[in-house]
């Protein structure tokens, strides 16, 4: 009899076979051609100019990280949003606090710099 | 009596004393020298108070100090002497006394050497005063640490590093240590369930531990043996023994052969015999074996030595067994014997390890060919050294003839043909004893040591009292026997009641 | 609805600290923020003060998920004060050698509230946040001499393991989870008690055992420690060994004691047998270290072993001798690594052999690193031998083998310290300059080695708090 994890295990099983299987199929029916053209770097379907590895500037990354991080902060404000009626005074207060802690964050950026091209 | 705490006091003045000197700026070094003699005096003042006020018709636990200290694990500061312990507290005074004095020409840091000096007696009196078996290992280790620094900065490298002394003397006695603890820990663990709730007084302990099962008390007592047994070093654990005292400064070797070595065979009477009195029964014959093979091993591998302070090293593993051989006798003589045997030795020892100290301190050597005919140069240390040497010898009017006596007694009627060849290792003794003093002390002289002081001043201290006690404890050997006789004879009682109960089977 | 916020008045209080010390940091100008450091550790004194004036009111929050009672309230204490010695040691380490007090300050104090919270912890999820505070506090913190190749080695290996072990755990969590259908730990162990246990449930405890391991560093998932603790800077390596680690501990104790208590027979020799290897491999390994950080990591490995011990036999005892020796684990190591980063203050180097002659140079740095160093290896008359009377007092019945093992490699550990000691003390300096010690640091060290001496001669107190927190925790 096939208790209730069992069939988790089960789906353990088919999962490691349904991924481990394309692989394999793939290395087993894929015809072994390369060509100079497959060989090179893929980058947006367009050949590469020059040298590949080029080191970018850490302000694209405070950049994204800064945005991601207010990007986030509407995730949360929207349900919130939602529901704001019902909520009452405390979550009113509590998602003020929440954007005081995010608005020191980006104080904190702006005073270090990140917010300048450097 | 009148609730004033006088074993703690006796315990807290060498303690005051390295307190007092870490104020004190380092150059002074006469006043730092002074407070390390009056606190190590206030101390042994007091324990020979102690010694001459305690009521050996009464017995027993006195001058008991109970304070509680750990609840949850049944500890109490409990401090109490009986008939074994006070003569080994006053033995600890007395040469910690003598030893400061013995140290009196330290001039490298002398304050760190006193001080450490200080922790160290602390350390070895509260192993004899404690009656709290947690309390017992608190000041058991707390020695281990001062021996392994005084080793590495003011030992010396003869035969072996200082270094290599030091560290050997640690590794061994921890080792040994740790043995110990996991036998006790899991004691206290099954007395704990026996008696309901936990406790660590002796009392307890032992009413305890002989409802323990035969099976559970043995091989507790193989534990504790091995960690006592390493301590006292029992042969084969001996190792440590002579390298140490090699390497040790004159106090340490003083204090230690003297003094430390006996917490070993008194841990074996006091916790191990008296706990686990069905272990001990089954444990005796073997201790009586090694005890011997410790005697001859150690008086023929002393016969061997050149070095001046091997030769004493390896006389104080011979002595030892003889002390494993008395309680592996089994009776009251025979623990009689043992400890007096141990307090005998401890006096001998440290009065020794003071000559031959003083004899390196002026000659630069230990080694027996360069030296010769110092009794015509230094007459009181050479008085003092074959007071030590033969006391060494067992003979008769000086302190360790008694319990010698005693010990081949009790043993004989057990043991009969190994208590023999016990016996003859005195012969051997004998042999190595005067051999040293003859060739140290007699012959011709040499003219290197005409420049030579006699010691005077406080370098006499340590050879004054201790000889004295040699002598008087030789003269007077009852002063020494009713007192061990009535820790003994209770002790034994219980011990006996014990082995007749045989264990409980469970 | 507002629930009952007096409960976490110290949780609020560190998050409202950690703010306004990033705060100070930003209107105070660069040069003037010295007072930050003396701010931040009157500051945790005062949090310690909330915690301890809170001591009497346990309960529970948002409907179980987060506990506070003395067990957690215990382990808070032992935090804050580890924080309060660091910060209080590590002052002029920062002026001299970091720089940005109040990031250093803040984030410090932030991965102490991320501690808070793992104590508190009743469930998987709110664990794991807490977990993820600290953890990610700590990669900044070690990172934090960022001119220093070493410093950001160990930082990146730190992200790449956190991350790792972060993963593993959370596998192990995902799969409890998905055996009982509750994330809230107390639920976990009613159910467990109830049924047998599956073969998956014990591939979930691996991963726990696993993803633990990594945080308190057992071996075999030890391989970390040495390198980050050596590139960390000291005051940081410190926190990480006294501070990641209780707090892995606390969240071990509660999933292990509570959630897995039902099935205790099924993990505990694995515990007892990680506990051995720990104690065994980090006392050997540490034996050839010439590095003092490198060594100290080693030796806290071997601790982080010890304190496994209490864990083995899931009882309340075992939890008390848990709760004491990481209270003195603290102390004692502090005490060790502030002493290390006062001589890198001054000397700049961390090898064994320019400690030379240091009981000449600065008795004081000298005996607190004995002092801090025999503790931990129990000998007595320091905190460490009664931590490890209690420790091993729980096993002797059951694991009489592993509390051979233990005392005996605590006996071997006093070689590896001794060669210190007999560096410190034989040995003359090369230098013979006095040095000197500044007030903060005397603090810290006198209150670590008072302490340390304080617990091992009269531990009866601290022995009854203990007693009673570990008590509360097998209340419900």
């Amino acid at each position: 009899m096939l208790s209730d994890w069992g069939a988790v295990f089960l789906f353990f099983v088919a999962a490691v076979i349904f991924s481990a299987g394309g692989v394999v199929t793939g290395f087993v029916l894929a015809p072994r051609r390369t060509t100079a053209q497959k060989v090179t770097t893929y980058e947006c379907g367009v050949d590469t100019i020059g040298p590949t590895w080029v080191q970018f500037r850490t302000s694209y990354f405070l950049y994204a990280l800064l945005f991601l991080i207010f990007d986030v902060e509407t995730i949360y404000l929207y349900p919130w949003a939602v529901k704001f009626q019902s909520l009452g005074l405390f979550a009113f207060i509590e998602m003020i606090i929440f954007l005081f802690i995010l608005i020191i964050g980006l104080w904190y950026a702006w005073k270090e710099g990140a917010l300048e091209w450097m | 009596m009148n609730g004033f705490p006088v074993l703690t006091t006796i315990l807290l003045a060498p303690v005051a004393a390295a307190l007092i000197m870490t104020f004190i700026p380092r150059n002074e070094s006469k006043l730092i020298k002074c407070i390390a003699a009056v606190g190590t005096f206030v101390s042994m003042a007091l324990s020979l108070y102690v010694y001459f006020s305690y009521d050996t018709a009464l017995g027993g636990l006195q001058f008991a100090e109970k304070i509680p200290w750990i609840r949850d694990l049944g500890v109490n500061w409990f401090l109490a002497v009986d008939g074994i312990s006070l003569p080994m507290l006053l033995l600890t005074n007395l040469i910690g006394f003598s030893a400061v004095f013995a140290s009196w020409n330290v001039d490298n840091r002398p304050r760190e050497f006193f001080i450490l000096l200080c922790l160290l007696i602390t350390g070895v009196m509260g192993t004899f005063v404690a009656h709290d078996l947690f309390i017992f290992l608190l000041f058991y280790e707390v020695v281990v640490i001062p021996i392994y620094i005084l080793v590495i900065i003011w030992g010396s490298s003869k035969r072996v590093t200082k270094e290599y002394a030091g560290m050997k003397l640690t590794i061994y006695l921890l080792i040994g240590s740790a043995f110990l603890l996991v036998g006790v820990i899991a004691f206290f663990v099954k007395a704990a369930g026996v008696l309901g709730q936990p406790n660590m007084s002796f009392t307890a302990l032992a009413e305890a531990g002989k409802q323990l099962s035969a099976f559970d008390q043995t091989w507790l007592f193989a534990l504790m043996l091995f960690g006592f047994g390493s301590l006292v070093s029992m042969w084969p654990f001996h190792s440590w023994s002579p390298d140490g005292y090699a390497g040790a400064p004159t106090a340490v070797s003083m204090i230690h052969a003297g003094v430390l070595k006996k917490i070993g065979g008194y841990g074996l009477v006091k916790i191990a015999l008296y706990m686990l009195p069905v272990g001990a029964k089954f444990w005796a014959p073997y201790m009586a074996v090694l005890g011997v093979a410790g005697v001859t091993y150690a008086a023929f591998a002393a016969l061997a030595q050149k070095d001046l302070k091997y030769i004493v090293g390896y006389s104080s593993v011979s002595h030892m067994g003889y002390v494993m051989l008395a309680i592996g006798s089994f009776s009251v003589i025979g623990i009689n014997g043992a400890v007096a045997n141990m307090f005998a030795h401890g006096v001998m020892a440290a009065l020794f390890f003071s000559t031959v100290g003083f004899i390196y301190e002026k000659t630069h050597t230990r080694w027996i060919p360069d030296l010769g005919g110092l009794a015509r140069q230094v007459p009181r240390l050479a008085v003092a050294f074959m007071l030590a040497a033969l006391a060494s010898l067992g003979l008769p009017g000086l302190i360790s003839f008694i319990p010698e006596f005693t010990i081949f007694v009790a043993s004989f009627k057990v043991y009969g043909g190994l208590a023999v060849i016990g016996i003859a290792g005195i012969i051997l003794t004998a042999l190595y004893a005067l051999r040293a003093g003859a060739n140290t002390l007699f012959g011709p002289p040499r003219e290197e040591y005409d420049h030579l002081e006699d010691i005077r001043g406080p370098e006499m201290v340590p050879l004054v009292v201790l000889g004295t006690v040699l002598v008087v404890g030789g003269i007077l050997p009852s002063l020494l026997f009713d007192m061990v006789n009535s820790g003994a004879a209770t002790l034994m009682t219980h011990v006996e009641s014990a082995v007749k109960l045989g264990g409980v089977f469970k | 609805m507002i629930p009952d916020l007096s409960l976490i008045v110290p949780e609020l209080a560190m998050a409202v600290l950690g703010l306004m010390v990033l705060i100070f940091g930003l209107i105070i100008p660069r040069g003037s923020r010295h007072g930050l450091g003396w701010f931040a550790a009157l500051a945790l004194l005062g949090v310690t003060g909330l915690v301890l004036a809170g001591w009497n009111n346990g309960g529970n929050l948002y409907g179980n998920l987060y506990v506070v009672d003395q067990f957690s309230q215990f382990f808070k204490i032992t935090f804050l004060l580890a924080a309060f010695l660091v910060v209080l040691g590590s002052m002029r380490y920062v002026d001299r050698h970091l720089g940005g007090q109040s990031e250093y300050y803040s984030i410090l104090i932030f991965a102490t509230l991320g501690m808070m919270v793992m104590s508190s912890a009743n469930d998987f999820m709110t664990m794991y946040l807490g977990l993820e505070l600290m953890t990610i506090s700590f990669i900044i913190l070690v990172c934090f001499r960022r001119l220093e190749a070493k410093s950001l080695e160990s930082g990146m290996k730190y992200v790449l393991l956190a991350g790792m072990s972060s993963a593993v755990l959370l596998y192990g969590l995902s799969l409890v989870y998905g055996i009982t259908g509750t994330v809230v730990i107390s639920e976990v162990g009613k159910i467990l008690a109830m049924r047998a246990p599956l073969p998956l449930l014990m591939l979930g405890v691996v991963m726990l055992v696993a993803g633990l391991g990594f945080k308190i560093s057992a071996v075999p998932f030890h391989m970390w420690s040495p390198d980050i603790y050596e590139g960390a800077p000291t005051p940081i390596t410190a926190f990480l060994a006294v501070g990641s680690k209780a707090a892995s501990f606390a969240i071990l104790i509660r999933i292990f004691v509570v959630g897995m208590f039902g099935i205790s027979l099924n993990w505990e020799l694995l515990l007892a047998i990680l506990a051995a290897v720990t104690i065994i491999v980090g006392n050997l390994v540490a034996i050839p270290q010439t590095n003092i950080k490198r060594l100290l990591a080693y030796s806290s490995i071997a601790q982080a072993g010890y304190i496994l011990v209490g864990l083995v036999t899931a009882s309340q005892d075992g939890v008390k001798g848990v709760l004491f020796y990481a209270f003195l684990y603290v102390f004692a190591t502090v005490g060790a690594f502030t002493v290390a980063s006062h001589f890198y203050n001054v000397t700049g180097s961390d090898e064994i052999k320019d400690y030379a002659g240091l009981a000449q140079r600065s008795p004081l740095m000298a005996a607190v690193m004995v002092v801090a160093m025999l503790s931990m290896a129990g000998i007595p008359p320091l905190a460490g031998f009664v931590g490890k009377f209690y420790l091993f007092m729980t096993i002797v019945e059951n694991y009489l083998w592993l509390a051979f093992i233990g005392l005996i490699m605590s006996m071997v550990s006093v070689y590896y310290y001794l060669r210190v000691a007999l560096v410190m003390y034989r040995n003359d300096p090369l230098d013979s300059t006095p040095i000197a010690v500044s007030a903060p640091v005397t603090v810290t060290l006198v209150v670590a080695m008072a302490v340390t001496l304080f617990l091992g001669i009269y531990p009866g107190p601290v022995a009854e708090v203990v007693n009673n927190a570990a008590h509360s925790f097998f209340m419900h």
